[in-house]
C-alpha cells in the first residue's frame, strides 16, 4: 500500500541535507548530556548484570558515561598475600552513538510527535546498549584475563563462544543497526512517500 | 513488514556469523582489509607521496603516524547490513543484484573516505580522531547504508512498496 501523505514528493536529497544539519547538534547534545543519558542505562545494566550474572558480578558503579563492573573473580599476586577482584570499565558512549544518529533522522523526517518518538527511541535502544556493555564485561572476563582467573567464572567452551559472538554482534552491529531499524519501523508512512517519489 | 524484518535479521545474523569464522577471516576479510589499506594509500599518494600501506596499516612516512584498519572499520559489517536489507526486501532479483553492486561500491567508497579522513585527523588532533573514529564515522557509515537503501527502494516499480504489516 502506498500512502499519499503530506510528505509525498520529498526528495531523498533534501532529507539527507536535513539529517546532516541535525547531526552535529545531536552529537553535541548527546555527548554533553552523556552522564544524564547514561543513568537509566546504568540502572538497567546493573539490574541485568546482577540478575543474569549474579555469580560473577559483585557491583556496578557509574562514573559519568563510564560504568565500572566489579566482578567476583579474585586475583592474587604471586608470593604475596595481596588479593583483589577483577573490575572492568565499559563506556556507554561506545554503544549509544546511534542515539544522535536516530535523533537526527527523527527530526529530519518532520513527522508528528517527534518528541514522543525521541523518548520512545531512547527506551527502546537502552536494552541494546546494555547488551553491548554486559557482553564487553563478559568478554573481558573470559578472554582478557589470565586463564587461572578466568576459570573462576566457570564458563563452558560453548558459553565462551556465545559470549564472543554476543560481544562482536553487540559492538559491531547493534549500536548502528538497532537505531536504523527503529527509525524504519516508526516512519513507515514517511518511507512510503519516498517510494512514491520520482522527482 | 514483519516478514521483511525477520528475513533481514536472519540474513544479517547468518552473514555476520559467517564473517567471524576463521575461513572467512582468512580468505575474505583480511585480504579485503589489506586491499582497502592499499586503495587508501594509492589515493593519498596522489598528494602525499610519503604514505605507505603495509597489510592493513596505513602509515605516514614523514611523522610515523599510522592507522590500522580493524573490524568495524573495514566496511564489511556495513556491507552485510546492506546485503541483508536488499535481499530481504521484496524486489526482482535483477534489481537486487544491481542495487547490491552499486550499493556496495557506495558504502565502500565512503569507507575509504573514512579511513583517509581519520588518517589525517589523527595526525592533527588525537582527541578529534577518537571522537570521529568511535562515534561519528560509525553513525555516518550506517546513515550511508540507510540512504543507499532508500534510494534503491525509490527506484523499484511502484508495484513493490514497503512490505505490508504481517
Amino acid at each position: 500500500m502506498i500512502v499519499a501523505g503530506p510528505m509525498r514528493g520529498t526528495p531523498v536529497g533534501r532529507f539527507v541535507l536535513r539529517v546532516a544539519a541535525w547531526l552535529p547538534a545531536a552529537f553535541v547534545v548527546w555527548y554533553l548530556a552523556g552522564p544524564v543519558l547514561a543513568w537509566p542505562i546504568a540502572l538497567l545494566t546493573s539490574a541485568v548484570a546482577r540478575f543474569a550474572f549474579s555469580d560473577v558480578v559483585q557491583a556496578v558503579e557509574q562514573h559519568g558515561h563510564v560504568l565500572t563492573i566489579v566482578s567476583t573473580l579474585k586475583t592474587t599476586i604471586a608470593n604475596t598475600t595481596s588479593a583483589g577482584v577483577i573490575s572492568v570499565d565499559v563506556d556507554i558512549l561506545l554503544y549509544s552513538f546511534g542515539l544522535p544518529m536516530l535523533a537526527a533522522l527523527i527530526l529530519a523526517a518532520r513527522q508528528p510527535h517527534a518528541a514522543r518518538r525521541l523518548i520512545l527511541a531512547y527506551f527502546v535502544l537502552a536494552p541494546f546498549v546494555t547488551w553491548g556493555l554486559v557482553a564487553e564485561f563478559l568478554k573481558h572476563l573470559v578472554f582478557d584475563t589470565p586463564l587461572g582467573i578466568a576459570a573462576q567464572a566457570g564458563f563452558s567452551p560453548l558459553q565462551r563462544e556465545v559470549i564472543a559472538f554476543a560481544y562482536q554482534f553487540g559492538s559491531l552491529i547493534l549500536p548502528s543497526v538497532a537505531p536504523a531499524v527503529f527509525w524504519v519501523l516508526t516512519h513507515r508512512r514517511f518511507l512510503e512517500s519516498f517510494a512514491g517519489d520520482r522527482t | 513488514m514483519g516478514r521483511f524484518f525477520l528475513t533481514f535479521l536472519l540474513v544479517q545474523a547468518v552473514l555476520f556469523g559467517a564473517e567471524l569464522t576463521p575461513w572467512a577471516q582468512r580468505w575474505f576479510v583480511t585480504p579485503w582489509t589489506d586491499t582497502l589499506a592499499a586503495i587508501s594509500a594509492g589515493i593519498v599518494k596522489v598528494f602525499d607521496p610519503q604514505v605507505i600501506a603495509a597489510g592493513k596499516v596505513l602509515q605516514s612516512g614523514s611523522n610515523g603516524f599510522a592507522v590500522s584498519i580493524e573490524a568495524g572499520c573495514n566496511g564489511v559489517e556495513a556491507t552485510i547490513v546492506l546485503i541483508a536489507a536488499m535481499l530481504a526486501f521484496p524486489a526482482p532479483w535483477k534489481r537486487k543484484l544491481v542495487g547490491l553492486a552499486i550499493g556496495i561500491v557506495a558504502v565502500q567508497g565512503l569507507n575509504i573516505i573514512r579511513v583517509i579522513s581519520l588518517f589525517y585527523l589523527g595526525q592533527w588532533n588525537f582527541d578529534a580522531f577518537e571522537f570521529a573514529h568511535l562515534y561519528v564515522w560509525q553513525a555516518l557509515i550506517m546513515l550511508d547504508v540507510l540512504v543507499v537503501w532508500l534510494l534503491w527502494v525509490r527506484t523499484l516499480p511502484r508495484a513493490a512498496p514497503l512490505p505490508a504489516p504481517a
